[in-house]
């Protein structure tokens, strides 16, 4: 009896040594490195490689039967899409720095860091290069890290994003201010392709792509037009395989995106829309700013309307989540009609009366436009994330997510089938 | 009401006597303790250097209540639920107990052992905004003095450990993908109650 007693208060009492509260949070941020990559690596390294998975997606970009999908700050992936149903990856070009891509006939151009490369891809599986115009962009940034050149040098000086898990003990009492663990002094600007747009029909010759409206590349006649930070740069590529830089404009601060449509050329900023004349395609000129909330906000354009999207987020702060309609009807001064709020929009696509948003980690939604009072939700298919969206012609939609490419029919705008996925292999996030 | 009282007392009167008996019959039996959770937490303080360390008291509210079926005289099992009022989580445990009397006195004073294990519930929880919280396994080995009354009620005061498992998601800063805080609440419950 005794012995029970004493055991078991020594037991007991062992048990309390070790009265101690064990927390630990454990948080997951991107961290940003200093790398420095030279220019005479990078010229060299344009090559065309064996396919492979898609880790980091970015924009997406359709010529025909193929699609380009960009990898971050790696090059594209040419995918066989002649069966939307079955989409193959069939091989991988490799062009350090690439996040912009625009097929015109057999040449594609593309960003590779401060240059602009031509390529030939008259067969997708051995892409040659036959052009570069060099040091044309002196600074750009992918996923919220910028780069900028150095020419005295001939070094580019990058920042490297990696996902980083740190664990620390904690009080327990986690109701605590979140900022005390401090955070990263760069911003997540996220670089990708978020917004699409619908066909550009008829604008030019000589058969080319389609890109999304976040596109920073737009060709229209004999010009690719290119936009950086603050300004947009025009090369002449009259010889398709040599493009030539050209004229130089200033447009303002926080560009994001352009989208010809039509004569016109839709530039969108952080601050709001700026819509250029193009019927000089060599002197584009400003009509007019719609101004607007700071936010992140992808344009698209069909006829007289054009949509723009607002989100909050780390970058766009004062953001909100919404979609605009605008009547552009007098170009010279577009005037907002109706505002509906949204999740968190991020890529759009028209192809009137069907408009298709990204609603980021919330899905994509299959909207009804046709009366721009009273915009009607179709369809809203969760479980997935949506980032960007170009809806073609023959009534089918790509999609590009986080997780995956997909691909849907939308000869029914309430009911989207998927035809096929091609997933993302991420190992963090 | 009052009679209703007396029969009450009448019957658990009644099947103590069972008790003592060597025909045991199970009867219901309940317990109910209210006390506190000692304990103390050492953490980093944040960006310090070199890191040093902070170490804190800690002492919550604890109520929880037995219910169950004295099956041997010396055994009884049953359902163990409460609260427990951490200062950023206040959870509500369901859980298996069983009750075991270590001493086979004659006496008013016995010494018994006490087990529960089980799951704590957020169900009262409140969150602060962008927080979630969210309970996790509990484990409860413990012992205890019955000091029993001539009614067949006794009282009781215990000693047990507490191990309390919970997980908090928190609102993202910048940069940030991913946060939340594991959390192992290890206490010394010490309480005081009654058994009828």
């Amino acid at each position: 009896m005794k012995k029970i007693l004493l055991l078991s208060l020594f037991s007991v009492s062992l048990l309390q040594w070790s009265c101690t509260d064990q927390c630990t949070e454990t948080r997951k941020y991107k961290r940003y490195t200093s790398v420095s990559v030279s220019l005479a690596d990078i010229r060299q390294g344009v090559r065309t490689e064996s396919a492979r998975d898609l880790i980091n997606p970015g924009k997406i970009y359709t010529k025909g039967n193929y699609l380009f999908i960009n990898e971050l700050k790696e090059g594209l992936h040419v995918v066989d899409n002649s069966n939307p149903s079955a989409p193959k990856i069939i091989s991988f070009i490799k062009i350090p720095g690439n996040g912009d891509m625009a097929v015109r006939g057999n040449i594609l151009y593309a960003d590779s860091y401060s240059d602009l490369v031509a390529l030939d891809i008259s067969n997708p599986l051995t892409i040659k290069e036959v052009g570069r115009e060099n040091d044309v962009f002196t600074t750009g940034q992918f996923e919220g890290a910028w780069w900028g050149v150095n020419t005295l040098t001939g070094v580019i000086n990058d920042q490297k994003m990696e996902i980083v898990t740190e664990t620390v003990k904690t009080n327990c009492e986690g109701g605590g201010n979140g900022s005390w663990w401090g955070g990263v002094a760069f911003s997540a600007f996220d670089s990708r392709a978020l917004q699409s747009s619908a066909p550009t029909s008829g604008s030019t010759a000589n058969s080319q792509g389609q890109a999304g409206s976040m596109a920073r590349f737009a060709l229209y006649s004999n010009y690719l037009y290119t936009v950086g930070q603050n300004e947009m740069q025009l090369f002449d590529i009259r010889t398709p395989d040599k493009p030539r830089r050209s004229t130089k404009i200033n447009v303002g601060r926080g560009i994001e995106t352009i989208f010809p449509y039509k004569d016109k050329l839709f530039i969108g900023s952080t601050t709001g829309m700026f819509i250029y004349d193009n019927s000089n395609p060599e002197r584009p000129e400003q009509l007019s700013v719609y101004q607007h909330a700071m936010s992140c906000d992808p344009v698209v354009v069909t006829d007289n309307r054009a949509y723009v999207t607002l989100r909050s987020g780390t970058t766009c702060n004062r953001g909100l989540n919404q979609l605009d309609v605008i009547d552009i009807t007098d170009l010279r001064s577009p005037r907002l009609l109706k505002s509906y709020p949204m999740q968190n929009p991020h890529g759009l696509g028209v192809d009137f009366p069907n408009l298709f948003l990204c609603e980021g980690t919330h899905g994509l939604k299959s909207l009804n436009v046709a009366n721009d009072f009273d915009v009607k939700q179709l369809q809203h298919l969760t479980g997935m994330d949506a980032y960007d969206v170009i809806p073609l012609s023959s009534k089918s939609l790509l999609m590009i997510g986080k997780d995956g490419f997909y691909q849907f029919d939308t000869s029914d705008p309430s009911n989207l089938r998927q035809l096929s996925k091609i997933p993302v292999k991420r190992v963090d996030i | 009401m009052k009679k209703l009282f007396l029969a009450l007392l009448f019957t658990h009167a009644l099947i103590y006597s069972f008790t003592l008996s060597a025909q045991h019959k199970p009867h219901y039996v309940n317990m109910t303790e209210v006390g506190g959770l000692f304990g103390r937490v050492v953490y980093d303080i944040p960006w310090s250097v070199p890191l040093s360390q902070q170490v804190e008291n800690r002492l919550s509210l604890t109520i929880q209540t037995f219910n169950g079926v004295q099956l041997k005289p010396r055994l009884a099992v049953g359902l163990t639920t409460g609260l427990d009022w951490y200062n950023t989580a206040l959870l509500t445990p369901i859980a298996a107990g069983v009750r075991y009397d270590l001493t086979r006195s004659k006496k008013d004073v016995a010494l018994i052992g006490t087990l529960d294990a089980g799951y704590g519930f957020n169900w009262l929880h409140v969150n602060n905004t962008g927080y979630d919280t969210q309970g996790g396994m509990m484990l409860s080995p413990g012992i205890g003095l019955k000091f029993g009354f001539k009614s067949g009620s006794a009282m009781l005061l215990s000693l047990s450990y507490k191990r309390q498992e919970a997980k908090v998601t928190k609102p993202l800063g910048w940069g940030e993908i991913e946060k939340w805080e594991d959390r192992v609440y290890n206490r010394m419950a010490l309480r005081f109650g009654f058994m009828f």
